[in-house]
């Protein structure tokens, strides 16, 4: 099979996929228990049951959910429309759209940092295995990967705001809201900070982990003992020969990791108050919303999706083995 | 030593973020929205408030949430508000007047009222917005529940509004202080219901104590501006910023660092963390929040039938449940004394206790009376300890939302107190959207843990009792059905005589009280803190701190 018929068969692949994904989605938030209604409304208001049914009609609640349902929806989408959020009153791709970019600078700056810090600290650890920089940072890294998020969160959150004035909530101070935010980079830092340290605390540990024992690998194989015979540097040894190989298994976390971004960190961005799409994903769901539950979970499958596609693309690129299967 | 040094880094950075930011105790903000609105002068008085919630939109035609409601009360005005005490006083109305026959109110307008764009307010403004109301109900489906009965509402003249009811109306005075006035060309263009209820409102124009500067929906910060034309009397603060916080623990550290100036709803966890914190001042309201365990009072006759256990329809059965729950511990226990034991479907706090019976003498703990109550009535216990009467069996479903922190605490405190008289109750946390569903209208469970947060007229909590609201969308949970209690329910909305409406309102919380198909549990505290070493003037009432009164009187300390 050549370069081409392999992404072609990937691409079509994926279609697949979305497309059951999207069936699925519809299924599995109709047959959730509940009205969306009452939902949208809580619990303490005063509205009728003639008004609460003038809403179940404005949002196709009154009709059967198949063929009616089903159908009204792949047909709005079809038109690359994805409806209307119920409980927010906006058009769904317009919300996505807000959140998404959001999240990306949240979870992509702490994503990036802990895959720079981590690769970096996992290659030093098993380049100097067994010396007290190994244990440390392997100490370091388990505690990392084993501190509950919300926690970590809580007690940076604290000690930032109590110790060096950093902010508790949001993107921008209120006062900046609205405002681009290349206008206000030194705000916009100062509440990222937070938020983006604690990412990375908890990324790092698991990128490092994989790292060190990929690496601890790749330096038992001959081909290392020969470098090395060669008389080449540890450096060229580290960069020609060990780190290609090694990064396999890193290319596949960071890709399965990527992916989930678009799905945010509910925690973190529930900690520090910040206006992500993980968060929206939370609400769509309390609030029954499915317009914006069925589009939130379309883009969350089509960006793990397209993840995969762009890993498998690249062992193609970093494995030749991959081309020749 | 690497390590250290990363962290070092991260110090360092965090060192600098913070010299290069203003923070906003220190530094006076600025805010600066968009081009058209000039910057304020520097020193601004701005009350920063913090909450967990966010309106849900702007518009009063389709806002469900409480914050909605509070923003509401800054920038419009009604004909008539709810003071501290819980009586009402007027609102854009100076003073009001119902003809003889009851049906015809009158309300006589303030002088100098103004919208927020400086035109003049007119009675046919305030007209035009209940009428619109009552011409798409649908539409404008957050209000309404408040105009039926209205026939006609006009403006005879610029300062006089006439409301004319079907019937007599007992509660008027709260009904219009829901019924906001809006400044008609926002409202007048829109075809059809769904237009009516997307439309956002971010530049709301009304008369209130204050007026729009900005909304964002998704990270819910809003500010507001001072208005310094208001009728009566301008606010002392430039401008008040609500930031919406997703957590609890980051709003009270925030409040701890002085971020924010009030905080609306302090957890019950933190409270006394609050309290010792310096310069601030947490207080415990009554407020109107009220816990029960619901009763499956459904008629076996209902269609679905309902599943409920038989044994819950004695009435000897259902005291000895009363009997068998210990108020006093649960709110000493769990919920650490910011509670009051309750009684009565009616809080003692609802219009100043004006609305509350005095003759509710709640039943004492006591399962050993429980038991023996039991016991004489024909239950015997049975092989495990759980007592029968011919194929009745006291075992039942004790359900609670699974969303609520105090529920579960309180539901093993209940299995226990329960299998000291001889019942077995079996605790499960279910989400509330399955409560709802299992409750109304299906009638299948037994015993409920929920809560509830009345509106400020009686009439809301009353009617969740009426057998009409046992239908799906409706809000009885009990499935109680009275025609006695129905008869009064509908006597007391036509009872304009307060001392009248006061005595029906009596009998039915005494019938709810003694045929028990809610047992009232507690009333919850309301918790709020605000800074005092910023702010002083804040207006406090049983109700807790008048936010709308609050922010008209508060000013910086000097």
């Amino acid at each position: 099979m050549n370069r081409r018929d392999y992404l072609l068969r990937k691409i079509g692949l994926s279609l697949i996929t979305i497309l059951v994904v999207v069936v699925i989605n519809f299924i599995l938030f109709r047959v959730l228990p509940g009205d969306p209604v009452r939902a949208v409304i809580g619990r303490n208001v005063r509205i009728s049951a003639e008004t609460q049914q003038a809403l179940r009609e404005q949002f196709g609640l009154d009709k059967p959910v198949f063929p009616d349902q089903f159908f009204d929806t792949l047909g709005q989408w079809a038109r690359g429309n994805l409806g209307v959020s119920w409980s927010l009153r906006q058009p769904v791709s317009e919300i996505l759209l807000s959140k998404l970019w959001n999240t990306v600078l949240l979870i992509g700056l702490g994503q990036v940092l802990a895959i720079i810090l981590g690769v970096a600290l996992g290659l030093l650890a098993g380049w100097k295995r067994k010396t007290a920089i190994d244990v440390g940072a392997l100490t370091f890294s388990l505690i990392a990967w084993a501190i509950p998020t919300f926690w970590l969160g809580i007690i940076l959150l604290a000690a930032g705001s109590t110790w060096f004035g950093l902010p508790t909530a949001g993107i921008v101070s209120p006062a900046n809201t609205g405002k681009p935010l290349i206008t206000v980079l030194p705000d916009l830092a100062r509440h990222l900070f937070l938020p983006t340290l604690t990412l990375t605390i908890l990324y790092l540990g698991e990128y490092m982990l994989i790292m060190r024992s990929s690496i601890l690998e790749v330096l038992s194989e001959d081909y290392i003992l020969t470098a090395k015979a060669k008389g080449m540097s540890h450096w060229q040894v580290l960069w020609k020969h060990a780190l290609k190989n090694a990064m396999l298994p890193i290319v596949t976390l960071i890709a399965l990791n990527l992916g989930f971004t678009v799905s945010g960190a509910i925690y973190i961005e529930t900690v520090f108050s910040y206006d992500g799409l993980g968060k929206l994903f939370q609400t769509a769901l309390v609030k029954q919303d499915y317009p914006l539950l069925q589009g939130a979970f379309l883009l969350l499958a089509v960006s793990v999706i397209i993840a995969n596609m762009v890993a498998d693309t690249l062992y193609v690129v970093l494995d030749p083995r991959v081309k020749e299967a | 030593m690497r390590l250290f040094k990363f962290l070092s880094a991260f110090v360092a950075i965090a060192v600098l973020l913070t010299a290069c930011g203003g923070q906003g105790t220190t530094t006076p903000i600025v805010p600066v929205t968009d081009a058209t609105k000039a910057p304020p002068p520097a020193e601004l008085a701005i009350l920063h408030f913090g909450w967990l919630g966010k309106p849900d939109t702007l518009n009063p035609a389709y806002a469900f949430l409480t914050e909605s409601y509070t923003v509401f009360d800054l920038i419009y005005t009604p004909l008539t508000t709810e003071s501290p005490d819980g009586t009402y006083v007027g609102g854009l109305a100076k003073d009001w007047s119902v003809a003889a026959d009851n049906m015809t109110w009158t309300f006589n307008l303030k002088d100098g009222i103004k919208w927020h764009n400086g035109e003049d307010l007119k009675a046919e403004q305030v007209a035009w917005s209940i009428n619109a109301v009552m011409a798409d109900p649908d539409g404008w489906a957050a209000l309404s529940g408040y105009i039926s009965g209205f026939t006609e509402v006009t403006a005879p003249d610029d300062k006089t509004v006439q409301i004319v009811t079907e019937y007599p109306i007992a509660n008027m005075e709260y009904r219009v202080s829901f019924l906001y006035a809006v400044y008609p060309p926002d409202f007048e263009s829109f075809a059809t219901p769904e237009d009516l209820q997307n439309f956002s409102n971010f530049e709301a124009i009304g008369t209130g104590m204050f007026k729009m500067n900005t909304f964002d929906k998704d990270t819910g910060v809003l500010i507001l501006d001072a208005n310094k034309d208001y009728f009566d009397g301008s606010p002392k603060i430039d401008q008040i910023i609500f930031q919406t916080f997703d957590n609890s623990d980051a709003m009270i550290q925030a409040l701890k660092v002085g971020e924010i100036d009030l905080v609306n709803e302090v957890p019950a966890s933190a409270f006394v963390t609050v309290q010792g914190y310096e310069g601030v001042t947490a207080t415990a309201s009554d407020g109107r929040y009220f816990n029960e365990l619901i009763v499956n009072t459904v008629d076996p006759n209902n269609d679905p039938a309902p599943t409920g256990n038989p044994a819950l329809a004695d009435p000897v059965v259902r005291e000895a449940i009363a009997l068998s729950i210990n108020k006093q511990d649960i709110v000493d226990i769990v919920l650490q004394g910011l509670a009051t034991p309750g009684a009565s479907i009616v809080p003692p706090t609802l219009g100043g206790g004006f609305w509350y019976s005095p003759n509710i003498k709640d039943v004492a703990f006591d399962t050993a009376k429980a038991g023996s109550m039991l016991e004489a009535a024909g239950y015997v216990p049975g092989d495990d300890g759980v007592r029968v009467k011919g194929d009745l069996r006291l075992e039942f479903r004790l359900q609670f939302p699974s969303d609520n922190p105090v529920y579960p605490r309180i539901a093993d405190m209940m299995a226990n107190w329960f299998d000291e008289a001889g019942m077995k109750a079996i605790p499960e946390a279910v989400d509330s959207d399955s409560l709802i569903a299992a409750t109304t209208p299906a009638g299948d469970y037994d015993l409920v843990i929920w809560g509830w947060g009345p509106d400020p007229d009686t009439d809301f909590i009353l009617s969740v009792m009426t057998t009409d609201q046992f239908v799906d969308g409706g809000w009885s949970d009990s499935g109680y059905h009275n025609p006695e209690y129905d008869q009064f329910y509908l006597d007391q909305q036509q009872a304009v005589d307060k001392t009248e409406r006061q005595k029906i309102v009596w009998t039915m919380q005494e019938m709810v009280y003694n045929d028990r198909p809610y047992i009232v549990l507690y009333y919850e505290k309301l918790l709020q803190a605000y800074r005092s070493d910023r702010f002083t003037g804040f207006i406090e009432s049983p109700l807790g701190i008048e936010i709308g009164l609050s922010l008209l009187n508060v000013e910086p300390v000097k």
